[in-house]
């Protein structure tokens, strides 16, 4: 089960309305290496992973990326919540006005709708695990290339906030994919699948 | 007594310690030392939480006192009334919420 607090992990206090800049970042609440596809990710993975240890990291890292999924959701809310008619139809955002207002919608910066392909839950720890691993870089690029093109001082804090979590959260899951290794067949840690042979794994 | 943006900052301060030490003790569950910090910030967070619901208003639910619906009467509707507390105070997105952001100064 969940509980809410009534804060942000980390702060977002922006003044400048900027609807662009929205439309890029919203690439992090509903694109293919966003907080929400993250935060489901190791959600739905954690159920059938075989060590225990293991399945509590990704509800610690699933959770917090739920804390980031609304930081994001609080930077594009804060960037377009004065929005006037004539800055919506600022390109990049123009389309998306028409669709939503200023509401939260899950989307990429393309334009494509968020997908649950995202999720990447494959039932097998290395192959989830090496997925974790190589989607915590996916975002850090993203958040690298965000911050490369804005400028504004105010979103660029929670965005490096964020970044940084990207890396801390990859460090852990390279630790839990080597303690995984460790619990398994050490010459040949493919011989089976831990997640659906069970027999095979140590107690 | 601490204003509302210095504890909040304070609050986010410990709570994202406790937050980083977690999913590193999961990892190192053995880590004395991390082990001892964690437990003096969690002592310390829980103290804060409970020091600006008295003064404010509830941020986790276990902090919710119908009792003492703060001392600072501008984030309610019902001053000065015995209420449902957990609804005080500013949405957690908007700007109001987050002016802790331009407290300068570390713990």
């Amino acid at each position: 089960m969940w509980t809410y607090e009534k804060r942000l992990q980390f702060p977002v206090h922006i003044t400048k309305t900027c609807p662009k800049t929205a439309s890029l970042i919203i690439s992090q609440f509903g694109g293919p290496d966003g907080e929400l596809a993250a935060s489901m990710r190791y959600l739905s993975q954690r159920y059938s992973m075989p060590f225990k240890e293991v399945g509590g990291l990704l509800t610690d890292i699933g959770t917090e990326e739920l804390a980031h999924l609304e930081m994001i959701c609080a930077i594009i809310f804060q960037l377009t919540k004065n929005l006037t008619a004539e800055q919506a139809k600022t390109a990049g955002f123009d389309a998306y006005y028409i669709d939503h207002t200023t509401a939260l919608w899950p989307t990429a910066a393309a334009g494509v709708p968020f997908n649950a392909c995202e999720f990447q839950s494959k039932g097998d720890a290395i192959t989830d695990l090496t997925e974790d691993l190589a989607a915590e870089q996916k975002a850090r690029t993203t958040y690298d290339n965000l911050i490369r093109v804005i400028d504004d001082p105010d979103v660029l804090a929670p965005l490096r906030f964020l970044r940084q979590r990207e890396v801390v959260h990859f460090q852990r899951f390279g630790e839990a994919l080597e303690k995984i290794k460790d619990d398994l067949d050490s010459k040949n840690y493919y011989y089976f699948n831990p997640e659906f042979d069970k027999q095979f794994v140590k107690a | 007594m601490a204003d509302r943006n210095t504890m909040l900052k304070q609050i986010n301060e410990t709570s994202f310690l406790l937050d980083d030490m977690k999913l590193y003790l999961d990892t190192h569950p053995l880590d004395e030392n991390a082990m001892e910090q964690f437990s003096d910030y969690q002592a310390k967070r829980k103290q804060l939480l409970k020091e600006y619901a008295e003064q404010f208003e509830p941020l986790a639910c276990d902090c919710i006192c119908l009792e003492s619906n703060g001392s600072d009467k501008t984030q309610t509707q019902y001053p000065n009334k015995r209420h449902w507390t957990w609804s005080d105070g500013p949405i957690p997105w908007d700007l109001e919420a987050n002016a802790c952001a331009a407290v300068k100064g570390g713990r």
